[in-house]
């Protein structure tokens, strides 16, 4: 469903030119969940932002679902994030002064669903177990709770694909375990998982590892190897 | 009904910070209340200025005794305008449909008693009821047997009534014009004041035969009014009367008129003259303050944009396009500036009546001008917004996000 081939991110710092990204080629298929794991600042949100269709490549292809995403206008990408992707952020990215169930029917607003939105927020906000804090306030909910009103938002339009960076970055580690609990069964349930890490445990819970190293791939493994090269 | 969903998240962003809400429609609370006032009381005035035209008759000319009062130039009392004027107007220039000469004085001393009035005396002719628009309002007005029997008979005004007769029913009752004893046989209906500051009401009608006869002992007259047929044809009958006026007083070439005729057209655009030069000031104070609200509302736009990066960002990343976000912030400052036009509207209304209060004269709020001040604050808002609105959707989402 995913297809990059030689995808390339350059960014422009005062006179000179940094690549962040460089010669990244991997196909991600429909059902995967995938980690991504890299030191900071090794470009591993950049490459979540294009896989998420927030930025484009310099240079090299995209095909989303046989699509070439990297040709797509703006309008395009933003139509392309409304209906496939999910986002969960590290800082979870809540609007304040909205209650949970407002926040979670934010990209309902920009789609044509027209049903009713509260229903449906209310109904994937029990999916997540926040059924008893729809109305509540995003500075009235702890951090765990928090981040799983933004991963309700991330459901509500049914996306294929999930995209995280750093989603348990912020929280403490019973309610990590929470959130990747509900990624587990998001998984479960067949949708697309791409997680990006630097929490070992996080990534541990994927079927495939992802390596990033100066803007490029150094490995790329199902998570079992990885696991029996950390025993060698 | 997404454009609806839209505008619900604008406006909660509107309500959530009021103080600053309120701030950025200062500007256009006052621009909008004073455009209110002016608008609403200029046109007032002017329509007040207009009824009193119509009334004098816009079908009518009036030709007044002397050439006009000149600065510093020493007037003679004229003494050329004549009843047979009148007469020869009346029968030798077409379009004529009336003439009703008269002599007046102001400040003309009435007495009831111990009681007195100061009045503008008027000798006229019975059909200066008609060409006047003024009827008696109770008692009779003057006849054709006033006129021929020289009575000494008067139909005075509801300020002289007031002065003199309080609660007392004035009709019968003899006053003193001057020395001469005159019968009150009627009232006149009231008028209000002139344009020119006059008390209508104060006037006191007798028959002219008897006032130059017995009052001021004098035959030529202060003015003659006009009534037309055609007022369509004004211009020439103007020029006719002045012609043949000229010639009855044998003033040769190069010498000025002793008389000057007043038409509707002159008082009116003396009006609008006034009111427009009074207009263009205050237009210009509201127009400044609105222009001052926009750049506050575009100020302070930037400043939340600059502030609401996160959200932008998160509402980018769920699917909104660079239109949307445009959209939601251009309707915050549209919203603003109208909420705020509302307010100042309904500041401007209040105000006017407060004016109307103090200054003892109607004036009513209208809604032309209202509207017109809706409308600028919108323009307002959609000035002011473009701006930030455009930072707003033109903010890279990933930098929104960081």
């Amino acid at each position: 469903m995913i297809e990059v081939r030689n995808l390339e991110k350059v960014f422009q710092k005062d006179q000179s030119e940094v690549r962040v990204l460089e010669d990244i080629s991997l196909t991600i298929g429909e059902g995967e969940f995938v980690s991504i794991m890299a030191p900071s600042g090794m470009g591993k949100s950049t490459f979540l932002n294009i896989l998420g269709c927030l930025d484009k490549p310099s240079s090299g292809t995209y095909i989303l679902d046989n699509v070439p995403v990297h040709e797509m206008n703006d309008d395009e990408l933003s139509h392309i994030r409304n209906k496939k992707f999910g986002f969960v952020f590290q800082s979870f990215h809540l609007l304040p002064r909205m209650t949970a169930w407002e926040n979670v029917t934010l990209p309902l607003i920009y789609s044509e669903a027209d049903a009713n939105m509260k229903a449906k927020a209310v109904q994937v906000l029990e999916a997540v177990g926040l059924g008893d804090r729809v109305d509540h306030l995003p500075r009235e909910l702890s951090g765990g709770q928090q981040q799983r009103v933004a991963i309700a938002r991330a459901l509500v339009n049914d996306p294929r694909i999930i995209l995280a960076d750093e989603p348990t970055g912020n929280l403490d580690s019973k309610s990590g375990q929470e959130i990747m609990g509900i990624f587990k069964k998001l998984h479960g349930e067949g949708r697309t998982l791409i997680v990006v890490t630097h929490d070992r445990e996080v990534a541990l819970l994927s079927d495939r590892i992802i390596e990033m190293k100066d803007g490029r791939i150094s490995s790329d493994r199902p998570t079992a190897q990885a696991l029996t090269e950390v025993a060698l | 009904m997404r454009a609806a969903r839209m505008a619900r998240q604008a406006l909660s962003a509107v309500s959530e910070n009021k103080t600053r809400t309120l701030l950025m429609m200062l500007g256009v609370i006052i621009g909008v209340a004073t455009l209110t006032i002016i608008a609403s009381s200029v046109l007032g005035a002017r329509g007040m200025v207009m009824e009193k035209v119509e009334k004098f008759g816009l079908d009518q000319i009036m030709i007044m005794a002397g050439a006009g009062r000149k600065p510093g130039v020493p007037q003679p009392i004229p003494t050329t305008l004549r009843v047979e004027d009148g007469q020869a107007i009346e029968s030798e220039v077409p379009n004529i449909k009336d003439v009703s000469p008269q002599i007046n004085r102001r400040d003309y001393l009435v007495k009831y008693g111990a009681k007195s009035s100061y009045g503008v005396l008027v000798a006229a002719n019975p059909n200066w009821s008609a060409v006047w628009n003024t009827a008696a309002e109770s008692g009779r007005f003057l006849s054709e047997e006033d006129r021929t029997r020289l009575a000494r008979v008067a139909v005075i005004g509801k300020t002289v009534v007031r002065d003199l007769f309080e609660d007392e029913d004035p009709i019968g009752k003899q006053v003193l014009l001057g020395n001469n004893p005159f019968e009150v046989i009627g009232v006149l209906e009231p008028r209000g004041t002139s344009a020119t500051g006059v008390d209508m009401d104060s006037r006191v009608i007798i028959p002219l035969s008897t006032g130059q006869k017995r009052v001021f002992n004098q035959e030529y007259l202060a003015m003659i009014k006009v009534a037309l047929q055609d007022p369509s044809r004004m211009d020439q009958t103007v020029a006719d009367v002045r012609a043949l006026l000229r010639e009855r007083h044998n003033l040769p070439q190069g010498l000025e008129d002793d008389f000057t005729i007043v038409t509707p057209t002159q008082v009116m655009s003396l009006a609008s003259k006034v009111s427009t030069t009074f207009s263009l000031f205050l237009v210009l104070v509201s127009a400044i303050s609105l222009i001052v609200g926009a750049v506050v509302i575009a100020n302070i736009m930037f400043i939340a944009v600059n502030e609401r990066k996160g959200e932008i960002g998160i509402r980018r990343a769920v699917g909104a396009t660079k239109n949307d976000i445009l959209s939601q912030f251009l309707f915050e400052a549209v919203t603003i500036a109208l909420l705020g036009g509302v307010i100042g509207a309904a500041l401007g209304i209040v105000g006017l009546k407060g004016l109307a209060f103090l200054m003892k004269a109607p004036m009513a709020a209208m809604w032309q001008p209202i509207a017109l001040a809706l409308l600028s604050a919108a323009l307002v808002g959609l000035a002011a917004g473009i701006q930030p609105a455009r930072a707003a959707a033109n903010l890279n989402p990933i930098e929104a996000l960081r």
